[in-house]
């Protein structure tokens, strides 16, 4: 079958994601899925796509893309300056391409990943319910490996006609210094010292380079290591782990299922999108969580992306 | 005991060793909890804990912690039925040539390297939680004998199929990465090379065997 398109540059790393593996958890799967999912979950919405369609997570730009159709696709994300045939495109909205042209993004200088998503979503395969590529699991194909240059991809609608649409600008998530995480306290928080408690909320990290897909690590002052925890125990989104250094991480998409570090709890899920956009060196304070409130965004964002639970 | 680790999770933890009965009681709770709380949307049983996640639609602390907290009372009171189906049955090669902690293991318990594979194989093993990596399971008990600690300093590489012990958990590497465990044995490669096989081996709750073979028998299975 011909392609719809070809990837000439996948830039440092471009990987097939989407909401990720919510039923594979149990099996020790990590649950994958997009890095920002607001920026996603636009992506996909500007095309009137299924809110979990599989689309392009991009790091930091550098990459190219050369259709094969005429059709459409939804650029979100970092801001990577993005051309179609040397026009500037823009972002946060949709743009039609005719056979031959190429879209390139250059490399951001703000956030660190964008979204390209396709009409219908990509059509590439899935496990466990996900098309989200984990490469540390080890799956076949592009389910376990990123995207390469000479990459031929598909979708699934490619000819269906799309207007040119915008996210709102007030929708667009501003670009921020510095990052407040809203702390929701649990697993070992109480067993840690009174003066461990007290620092998470007056101390100041910076994200650390060594950050990735499985977890954004925090520099800067350390705890005592905690509580030793005997046996692995279930993590949730966004644990936020205190390692044998004293130093916290946030576990993100491609964390594992189980972890043995004492943990403080866990960063607002809502939270991890922003995060998962900072840059090395961005300053980290966290916050005391209002959960109420933060289950109240949560329903509020299912409901306006119209993601099923059942998922 | 139950924690709420998220804004829509709740951590059960039982007051139970994690163990076989551990394990057992834990997947009994999941069962009840799934049916007193329809709006579940994963469950994560790990040794003597259970992850519940829900729907931020239905979510509601209080009455989820009264249910769950019911639903442990009753699963306390009962014996645990342990799994009794088929265990899943593993060749192991253990060979010092393959295995760079089988003798000093031998040498810790004061026994001969045969020994060890005879007590390691010796007995059926409860899948205790599976995570880390995708197909690896946390299996228990290792005979009291045998048992030891990880290592202090991790390997920077252990091999696929390589069978480790720390103290009274045996497990599988089921991809080559770094690992801290004591490496006694190994299982012929060939059975990880299958993703989705090797993550459908494994259920926490489930039996394991392992069934010692010479290294004429691990080398035709392809090593």
């Amino acid at each position: 079958m011909s392609p719809h398109g070809v990837v000439d540059r996948p830039g440092p790393l471009c990987t097939i994601q989407d909401l990720g593996r919510r039923t594979g958890r149990r099996a020790g799967l990590a649950p994958g899925g997009a890095m920002d999912q607001r920026a996603y979950l636009w992506a996909n919405r500007l095309l009137g796509n299924d809110p979990a369609a599989a689309a392009l997570e991009i790091t930091l730009g550098g990459f190219a893309l050369r259709f094969a159709v005429e059709t459409a696709v939804a650029l979100t994300g970092a801001d990577c300056a993005a051309t179609l045939d040397g026009a500037e495109t823009g972002t946060w909205r949709t743009v039609r391409a005719r056979p031959g042209q190429v879209l390139r993004l250059g490399y951001s200088a703000t956030g660190m990943r964008a979204f390209v998503a396709f009409p219908g979503g990509l059509d590439v395969p899935t496990a466990f319910g996900s098309a989200s590529a984990v490469v540390r699991d080890g799956w076949p194909g592009l389910l376990g490996r990123a995207l390469r240059a000479g990459e031929p991809l598909r979708w699934a609608e490619p000819e269906r006609a799309r207007p040119v649409r915008r996210v709102p600008r007030e929708l667009v998530p501003p670009e921020t210094a510095s990052l407040t995480l809203p702390l929701i306290a649990g697993y070992e928080w109480a067993e840690f010292s009174d003066a461990d408690r007290a620092r998470v909320f007056d101390a100041e990290w910076t994200l650390d380079p060594a950050s990735d897909r499985t977890a954004g690590r925090l520099a800067g002052p350390a705890l005592g290591s905690g509580p030793r925890v005997l046996d692995s125990t279930p993590l949730v989104d966004g644990t936020v782990q205190v390692t044998g250094d004293g130093l916290p991480l946030v576990f993100m998409r491609d964390r594992p299922t189980i972890g043995g570090y004492a943990k403080l709890g866990s960063v607002d899920p809502i939270a991890l999108d922003a995060f998962a956009q900072a840059r090395p060196g961005t300053p980290i304070r966290f916050a005391r969580a209002d959960l109420d409130a933060i289950r109240r965004a949560l329903a509020r964002r299912e409901r306006f992306f119209g993601i099923h639970g059942d998922r | 005991m139950i924690t709420f680790p998220g804004p829509v999770s709740a951590l059960v933890t039982l007051p139970v060793a994690p163990d076989r009965d551990g394990i057992a009681r834990v997947l009994r709770l999941e069962r009840c909890a799934r049916a007193a709380l329809p709006d579940l949307r994963a469950t994560i049983p790990a040794f003597n804990r259970l992850l519940v996640e829900g729907s931020p639609h239905s979510w509601d602390a209080e009455d989820v912690e009264s249910r769950l907290a019911a639903a442990a009372e009753e699963c306390l009171a009962e014996t645990p039925r342990i799994d009794e189906g088929d265990p899943v049955s593993l060749p192991v090669c253990y060979d010092p040539a393959l295995a760079p902690d089988l003798q000093e293991v031998a040498a810790n318990a004061g026994v001969d390297v045969a020994d060890v594979a005879r007590l390691h194989s010796g007995t059926t093993y409860a899948v205790l939680a599976t995570g880390f990596a995708p197909g690896f399971a946390y299996m228990g008990d290792v005979d009291a004998r045998i048992a030891m600690p990880r290592l202090t300093t991790p390997r920077p590489r252990v091999e696929a199929g390589a069978v480790g012990i720390a103290d009274r958990r045996t497990g599988i590497y089921p991809a080559a990465g770094p690992g801290g465990w004591r490496l006694i044995g190994r299982v012929p490669s060939a059975l990880f090379a299958d993703a989705a096989e090797r993550i459908a081996r494994f259920r926490p709750g489930g039996s394991v065997a392992f069934r010692p073979i010479d290294r004429d028998e691990y080398e035709a299975a392809g090593g």
